[in-house]
């Protein structure tokens, strides 16, 4: 063993950091992908039972090797480049889209003792992430050389644009009553049960949070940006195969994690919802798991349950509605902290 | 060498890198693409001397948002590069002129003795816990808080103006209202006729 | 409706929950899909599918080449020729059928005055040539011999309708 030790320690310091955080990275990115995939199965058969159908159920037993079938098709595609299309911009795109969306999950805990980066503004680092997953949008939609690329892309910056700030000022109330940036100190501040979770104080910034990170990854009722009735595929039409497959995944990859964040910032984390024994026992990864589960399902029911927004509409929701009912809450948040004695059920 | 200094080199290779690019290359749009990898590797570099809040901010304000914005009018402009290059070697010496004084006031700036590197020894290292954030959000709420203060205010005088400028309405433009028309009710759209209509009535609805 | 109701019914987002309920029911809701190779629906007599020609019970081609078929097919699918046989009547030398240019309206076997050219129920046929699409004469009889039994069973069936 202590051989062994030895010869690791040989090595660089260089490299030592690299081998450790790439395997701790690979240990993140391979749960996440398959997650990401049999989510796009859930999708369908939920979406199919909603609908009074069975959904997907063909390969493999009740259907379950559907995404792997998907995945494989697609990888055997041919990646069609456009005439006159910007050849190196198209290509680089979809890693821009897939990249952030891999990489919020950086500073994300899991558990309290499972995290990779535990950085003191790691709230922050996340929506610096989301934020450039916009880039791989507006450059596909740029470099395709096509009109309905090019509506898609502007349709969806105009929109990540307008929700980011909505969800920004959410999480304001979230800092606000946690005190810290940092989503392990924000987790443990929810510490004690379901009463303590901040999505029942903040609940107004809950829903606004949630709706915007729905508007934020694209998805219906605000999914414009893809539009098949109206812009046949949005920013991605003139993408095919594996190239298309990666925006497949950023899409999902982000879903997955605006459900995490919201899990960790309103609803306790990895935390129980009762402090007693028997949900105590649960390990933490498990709560995670299911909260996240739980959340994720709700952007499958908006999907199943409503029709697509009118453009306008959906810039008049993020500025019009969700911007001064945040800024309210907020206020309302502050006044009653730190000027009123009931300034404990806000912490 | 250290992982630090590896990272420094490596960022600064591409700022410096993509910063030549911005200015060098035809196509305006990747010239703003490559702005926004300057800016990203700036974030970087601020990264590595542990102001990890400025460096996010960098990200989320300049590459999330300003970035965009940018991006989406350079997109929309079909520019003609060759009649931009037009007046090149006429502007040529001014510009000349002015990057030579740029330089010169740079290179008295930092070999001066107030910001030479004798004056500013590197600052202590912090611990892992030490907060940045709470540090800097400490300092603009008590120490600067009036110009922070100000600043905000500026800014939103700047923000009203803007918006202000968008009200102007041309009498033969139509314009929709949203808000009425999610106020609509079925009320106002639909009647109900009933089946047991009299003829009477029925002949009142006819004229 | 007053404005404050307005505000309230919008904020608290009913009109969007019970849509979610409604929805949310339907997942556990009986699945009505028809899991199609297996189990199939009911089909009407009436059904148009692939065409059949048939023949009189004593076995004669009951096709006389009046073309009235040819005549009404409004896609043009249907080519025949003719000639007088042996024993004076006049019958058909050639009769293609293009099933790529048929749009299964079932006009030929309204047109027809001996109910010669029907069309079966059969609806799950392919090609797998290139020209294959074209089915001529011979074809069309042998699918007629083969599905007699289901063809006037078919038209039994429908003709208290007719």
């Amino acid at each position: 063993m202590d051989f062994l030790t030895d010869i690791w320690m040989w090595f660089p310091e260089v490299l030592r950091v690299l081998v450790v955080n790439g395997l701790l990275i690979v240990a993140i990115v391979i749960p996440l992908m398959l997650a990401v995939a049999y989510f796009t199965f859930a999708e369908r058969k939920i979406i199919g039972y909603m609908q009074v159908r069975v959904g997907p159920n063909r390969v493999g037993p009740r259907g379950w090797l559907q995404p792997i079938a998907d995945a494989v098709k697609l990888m055997f595609k041919e990646i069609i480049v456009p005439s006159r299309a910007n050849r190196y911009l198209f290509r680089i795109a979809p890693l821009l889209a897939l990249g952030p969306a891999l990489a919020a999950w950086a500073v994300m805990p899991f558990t309290d003792k499972w995290v990779l980066a535990n950085i003191d503004a790691s709230l922050l680092y996340v929506l610096a992430m989301t934020s450039m997953g916009v880039y791989g949008v507006i450059i596909a939609g740029w470099a395709s050389n096509s009109k309905y690329a090019f509506l898609g892309a502007m349709r969806s910056a105009a929109q990540i644009v307008a929700y980011e700030i909505a969800m920004g000022f959410a999480l304001v109330g979230v800092l606000m009553v946690a005190g810290s940036l940092n989503l392990h100190q924000i987790v443990t501040a929810q510490a004690g049960g379901i009463q303590q979770w901040y999505f029942l104080p903040l609940f107004p910034l809950f829903i606004v949070y949630f709706i915007s990170g729905v508007a934020e990854t694209n998805r219906a009722p605000f999914d414009v940006a893809e539009g098949e009735s109206e812009i046949v595929a949005g920013f991605h039409v003139e993408y095919s195969g594996m190239a298309f497959a990666i925006f497949f995944l950023a899409e999902y990859a982000n879903m997955i994690l605006i459900a995490a964040l919201t899990v960790t910032l309103f609803l306790g984390g990895w935390m129980p919802p009762f402090d007693v024994v028997p949900f105590t026992l649960v390990p933490s990864i498990v709560w995670f798991c299911v909260k996240v589960t739980m959340v994720a399902f709700f952007f499958l029911w908006f999907r199943a349950t409503f029709p697509r927004y009118r453009y306008d509409q959906i810039m008049r929701l993020g500025w019009k509605v969700f911007i001064p009912v945040t800024l309210v809450w907020i206020t309302v948040i502050g006044v009653f902290r730190f000027f009123t004695p009931y300034g404990h059920w806000f912490q | 060498m250290t992982v630090l200094e590896i990272s420094f080199y490596l960022f600064s290779l591409i700022l410096v890198g993509s910063a030549t690019m911005v200015v060098t290359v035809k196509n305006p749009v990747k010239s703003a693409l490559f702005l926004v990898l300057a800016f990203f590797s700036a974030a970087c570099i601020w990264m590595t001397l542990e102001a990890e809040f400025l460096a996010i901010v960098l990200v989320l304000v300049y590459v999330g948002a300003v970035m965009v914005l940018f991006l989406f009018v350079v997109m929309m402009l079909d520019i003609d590069v060759a009649r931009m290059r037009e007046g090149f070697a006429r502007y040529l010496p001014v510009g000349i002129v002015v990057a030579l004084v740029l330089v010169i006031e740079l290179v008295l700036v930092l070999s001066g003795k107030f910001f030479s590197l004798d004056a500013m020894p590197r600052p202590a290292g912090h611990m892992a816990d030490y907060s940045n954030t709470a540090e800097l959000g400490k300092l603009l709420y008590t120490d600067y808080v009036f110009a922070f203060e100000i600043a905000g205010l500026v800014l939103l005088v700047a923000i009203v103006a803007a918006i202000s400028l968008t009200l102007r309405r041309r009498p033969v433009t139509k314009y929709q209202s949203p808000s009425q028309q999610v106020r609509v009710t079925k009320a106002d759209r639909l009647r109900i006729i009933s089946d047991a209509q009299t003829e009477s009535e029925r002949q009142e609805d006819a004229q | 409706m007053n404005a404050l109701t307005k505000f309230l019914k919008d904020y608290s987002l009913i009109e969007l929950l019970k849509g979610m309920r409604v929805t949310g029911g339907n997942l556990f809701a009986k699945k009505i899909t028809v899991y199609y190779p297996e189990e199939k629906t009911p089909k009407s007599p009436r059904f148009r599918g692939l065409h059949a020609l048939r023949r009189y019970p004593n076995g004669e081609e009951r096709c006389i080449a009046c073309k009235l078929c040819e005549a009404v097919c409004p896609a043009l699918a249907i080519t025949i020729d003719s000639t007088e046989r042996e024993d004076g009547t006049r019958r058909t030398t050639r009769y293609d059928i293009d099933l790529f240019k048929c749009i299964y309206c079932g006009f030929c076997e309204e047109a027809c005055p001996v109910d010669s050219i029907v069309l079966t129920d059969i609806h799950e046929f392919h090609f797998e040539e290139a020209g294959k699409h074209v089915i001529d004469k011979s074809h069309l009889l042998e699918l007629g011999d083969q599905y007699e039994q289901q063809i006037a069973q078919a038209r039994r069936e429908d003709a208290p309708y007719r």
